[in-house]
């Protein structure tokens, strides 16, 4: 609720102090989405970014702040296509500079933070589409109408594909279940 | 399709969405039928792991107050960059996707896309283009591009107008 009040506030008035509230409300969870969507922590803050700046000059095409989780990620979903269509386009390879060491430590420990969790050994054995669909549907809470609007899809496909997606991973958690009873038997 | 229950209906039995005729259906098959039991419990569980998984995922992967508005600076920060950029530079990026259609589609071609993508963007007119409707402006182009020469096309007028 608190959400839906900073959503529409900021949809009404457009500046920059109802931006903050809503960044605040939002920024995390879209940085949560690229973390198990198999970004480094650097590249989830930096697109992140680029999608809330999309959001600040972009608001004026929403008018349904009941719409706005399934904007936003569709808003995400494509900045990551962007994102992995630039990383395949780019041939050569760039050097990095030796980061600092605080970034570096932060760096780490986000990474090994999203590496660690049970969902993303789960989500492997997904297709990309289909991680979308979990993420956004088991992490995030979006109702099966926010989806349809984030994946741009029939609302049947997205309950057809989220049906599979759950058999999917039905056998894959039933494999991690069994495999780690037998480790423990032996 | 499942002993005659479509996936829909099996999905909304599993998250307890099911409309009453439904329920009815699939719980009165249910009694009977001992692989459709094992094959509920089964999702049950499986809705039951992957909602303890989330919440695991919303408790480990959040970002501090530092980090939060170190982000919101560099948000604010990039912002303002663009805002200071002249209009000149738009005038620069104009020209530069001008020159990427034109050897495609023709100079006439060219020109008329880039004219068509603003109308039917919030900008409405080429000379409006700002780098606050940029964005739309660029989007309009590419499917204007992608209808014209394709997607790989399409993506190099994206790419160039982002540059």
């Amino acid at each position: 609720l608190a959400d839906k009040s900073v959503i529409e506030h900021f949809l009404a008035a457009r500046t920059e102090e109802a931006f903050c509230a809503l960044f605040e409300a939002v920024c995390v969870r879209l940085h949560r989405y690229f973390l198990l969507r198999g970004l480094e922590a650097a590249t989830a803050e930096e697109l992140t970014q680029n999608v809330m700046l999309k959001v600040y000059r972009q608001a004026g095409e929403l008018r349904d702040a009941g719409r706005f989780y399934g904007w936003l990620f569709a808003i995400a979903r494509n900045e990551l296509v962007s994102y992995w269509r630039g990383r395949q386009a780019r041939v050569s390879t760039v050097g990095f500079d030796e980061l600092p060491a605080e970034d570096a430590g932060r760096m780490a420990v986000e990474h090994e933070a999203a590496a660690g969790l049970r969902l993303t050994g789960w989500l492997k054995a997904l297709d990309p589409a289909d991680r979308d669909l979990v993420v956004l549907r088991f992490v995030e809470g979006l109702s099966y109408e926010e989806l349809a609007e984030a994946l741009r899809l029939p609302l049947g496909t997205v309950k057809w594909r989220v049906f599979n997606a759950r058999k999917k991973l039905s056998r894959v958690i039933n494999e991690t279940a069994g495999g780690r009873a037998r480790q423990h038997v032996h | 399709m499942r002993h005659g229950i479509s996936d829909q209906d099996w999905n909304d039995y599993v998250e307890g969405r099911a409309g009453e005729g439904a329920r009815d259906r699939i719980e009165t098959h249910l009694t009977g039928c001992l692989s459709c039991w094992d094959f509920y419990e089964q999702m049950s569980r499986t809705d039951e792991a992957l909602g303890e998984a989330g919440e695991e995922a919303r408790r480990q992967l959040t970002l501090d107050d530092r980090q939060l508005h170190r982000l919101l600076r560099g948000t604010f920060a990039r912002m303002r960059r663009e805002q200071g950029l002249p209009q000149s530079q738009v005038r620069g990026r104009l020209t530069r996707l001008e020159t990427v259609l034109t050897p495609f589609c023709g100079a006439q071609a060219a020109a008329r896309a880039l004219h068509a993508a603003a109308r039917h963007s919030p900008a409405s007119s080429l000379d409006r283009v700002t780098h606050d409707n940029w964005e739309p402006f660029l989007e309009r182009l590419s499917v204007i591009a992608a209808a014209m020469c394709g997607e790989t096309f399409a993506s190099l007028v994206r790419e160039q107008g982002l540059m």
